[in-house]
């Protein structure tokens, strides 16, 4: 990122502390480096080894969900056969944790747990990862244009942003996944694969039009006091098309809060894939989730603690992870929230 | 003051005929078949025109709208089966599933979310602001981190793992079920007991942290200085003279938080079994119920809407100091 000083305590802290004197006295340029607030915070969240341990277990979750065929493979098992052989007449599984089916066997299907586990990284992080990307991409957008402009247009996006927030977000959720699915599903003859497709995509849809909202309003906020900064008004006197100045000039200034707003949306859409998927309304079969696993376990948490512990676990983790890092992110860019 | 309310209570209203209205487009004009929807699957033909009939599918839809704001304030006239069925202002239309008018079956959710919110309310208060007063008292001691470190931990745990681990492991509570109030208190109290204490101790854990915050920042305050000075008791000086200025922040928060909680205990609910306003969505969800659903919708956006009015006028109420143009 160019830096965009503004502050000017971390103008030039480059070169150790003699470099500014070196410069005073010699009149030879000295090549100084400049530190923007971006690398100075990224100094400090490295320094914190609980953000750091965090950030360790979330690209061990990465890994598993790209690697999630290789680990089944090694496993030798793979996420939709169904061993019936393993299963007794009443439904359960006649085998724990042996060597080929490393966390045993659902009950019923009789499908191998670990590989259901590993594939259940995916939809989780691809489904919080995506939301994330599109809210901050509309949120910002949205917020730089209605902020800048001013006049009626900020009207009209500031009314639209309140109308979205003050919308209530878990029952239009699961309303406005019904009629998604009937409008593009409702086609009969897909197949439990395609629907389940559907589904998957218009979670990402429903998630991603409630959260934009916030982080427009937050972007918006700053970009009404930033507009009237002097290089603000310097880059408009010299022509400097109105685009550019949004995306070159102000966007640079609104790194901190859009990482602190994206790094502690992940865990909150997270919770959200799996919490729907739970309830029924989010993900369904033959997709691997976790949400889809405690659900499906809840019956069986007495005869089969592991089958619903595991998914649990594996949510659980990832969030608790997820949130901390995103506490000590926030920490980093404004320590003045530092506890 | 009187303007400030007015041009609020304009923007709510506008805000809840947009939803109507966006609901509405979204159900009933989307390119789905409504009335197949709400049929079900074993759909006889003469059903099939008797719900396209009542909903005047064939009409404009701006009549379509009409109909049901009329419906809303002056009641309107179902067919099914031959039969005709009244349904009585306000009605929110008529689930053919279910085969009862909306308002009935949202009449008798709600009474089942307020019980669940305002019980889990009066855990997380009474907990959070105790909690919070005494980590501010002791700032910086082994308690107070503690305490923040707990109140963090339970807050990264998702709330839905959280219910559904006490309504499966908590056995020893007393079994969750609906018993109306009226009818005897300890059996409405009993049956409701483990969501109030799951959502209660959850919210606990932000409540503390909440009333820590501001409790620091007012026992910082010169006034406290004079009132310790005075010589009166530390106590009162903390409870009378501290706690009542800090409260004020807690009580916006709080009112925000009822207004998202009255629409969205659904994880609550469905945990524990108790047929509210976010299960009934749920059940219309499953069984493509679009009248329920679009009614669960408005009521909520309803709530949400007036809530969040209460809080901004009640605000200006309790703090003399935000004085709106």
């Amino acid at each position: 990122m160019e830096p965009m000083v503004t502050e000017p305590q971390v103008l030039r802290a480059g070169e150790p502390d003699d470099g500014r004197v070196q410069s005073a006295t010699s009149p030879a340029p000295v090549r100084t480096v400049s530190k923007s607030p971006t690398r100075i915070a990224l100094a400090r969240l490295r320094r914190d080894r609980i953000a750091m341990i965090c950030a360790a277990i979330c690209a061990v979750y990465v890994l598993i969900a790209i690697f999630a065929p290789l680990l089944a493979g090694l496993e030798g098992q793979n996420a939709s056969d169904l061993h019936q052989n393993l299963i007794d007449e009443f439904g359960f599984p006649t085998i724990g944790s042996t060597g080929e089916h490393w966390f045993g066997v659902e009950p019923r299907l009789g499908r191998d747990l670990f590989a259901r586990w590993v594939y259940g990284a995916r939809p989780s992080l691809i489904v919080a990862v995506a939301v994330t990307t599109i809210t901050t991409i509309i949120g910002v957008v949205v917020g730089l244009v209605a902020g800048f402009s001013g006049g009626w247009v900020d009207r009209v996006l500031s009314w639209l942003i309140d109308l979205v927030l003050s919308l209530p977000y878990l029952l239009f959720a699961i309303a406005s996944s019904a009629v998604l699915v009937a409008i593009f599903g409702g086609a009969g003859g897909a197949g439990s694969e395609d629907v389940a497709q559907i589904r998957f995509v218009s979670l990402i849809c429903v998630l991603s039009f409630f959260g934009w909202a916030s982080l427009a309003r937050l972007v918006r906020g700053q970009v009404l006091s930033l507009r009237e900064r002097e290089f603000v008004a310097a880059a408009k006197v010299l022509g400097i098309p109105t685009r550019q100045v949004l995306f070159k000039e102000l966007l640079p200034n609104l790194v901190a809060p859009i990482v602190v707003s994206v790094s502690l949306a992940l865990p909150g859409y997270v919770v959200a894939e799996a919490g729907l998927t739970v309830l029924g309304a989010g993900l369904i079969e033959p997709t691997p989730s976790w949400g889809l696993t405690i659900s499906a376990a809840t019956t069986y948490y007495r005869a089969d603690p592991l089958y619903l512990w595991l998914p649990v676990l594996g949510i659980t983790i990832l969030v608790l992870a997820l949130s901390l890092l995103g506490d000590a992110v926030r920490d980093a860019f404004d320590p003045r929230t530092r506890r | 003051m009187l303007i400030y309310i007015l041009r609020r209570i304009a923007s709510a209203v506008s805000v809840v005929i947009v939803t109507l209205v966006a609901s509405f487009g979204l159900f009933f004009v989307a390119p789905t078949d409504p009335a197949g929807t709400i049929c079900g699957q074993r759909c006889t033909p003469e059903r099939y025109a008797d719900i396209s009939a009542s909903l005047n599918l064939d009409e404009p839809v701006v009549q379509q709208v009409g109909d049901y704001l009329k419906g809303l304030a002056v009641g309107r006239t179902y067919h099914s089966g031959g039969a005709a069925i009244d349904c009585d202002a306000p009605c929110l239309g008529y689930s053919y599933t279910l085969g009862q008018p909306v308002t009935k079956l949202i009449g008798q959710a709600l009474p089942i979310t307020v019980s669940i919110v305002l019980g889990g309310a009066v855990v997380y208060l009474i907990i959070g602001i105790l909690a919070g007063v005494v980590a501010a008292r002791r700032r910086g001691t082994y308690l107070d981190r503690l305490m923040v470190g707990t109140s963090l931990g339970i807050n990264a745990v998702p709330y839905f793992v959280v219910a559904l681990l006490v309504s499966l492991y908590a056995t020893f509570l007393p079994h969750s079920a609906y018993h109306p109030l009226l009818e005897n208190p300890l059996t409405w109290a009993g049956g409701l007991l483990a969501a109030w204490l799951t959502l209660g101790l959850a919210n606990a854990a932000s409540y503390t942290r909440y009333s820590r915050a501001s409790m620091i920042e007012t026992l910082g305050e010169d006034y406290i200085r004079t009132a310790r000075a005075k010589g009166i008791s530390e106590r009162r000086v903390v409870y009378r003279h501290g706690l009542r200025a800090a409260i004020t922040p807690i009580a916006t928060i709080f009112g925000v938080d009822l207004a998202i909680q009255l629409t969205g205990a659904i994880f609550t609910e469905a945990m524990f079994g108790l047929p509210g306003l976010g299960v009934l969505t749920l059940r219309a969800f499953n069984q493509y119920d679009l009248p329920v659903l679009m009614a669960g919708v408005l009521v909520g956006s309803v709530v949400l809407v007036v809530m969040n009015l209460l809080v901004d006028i009640l605000y200006t109420i309790l703090d003399p100091r935000v004085r709106l143009g």
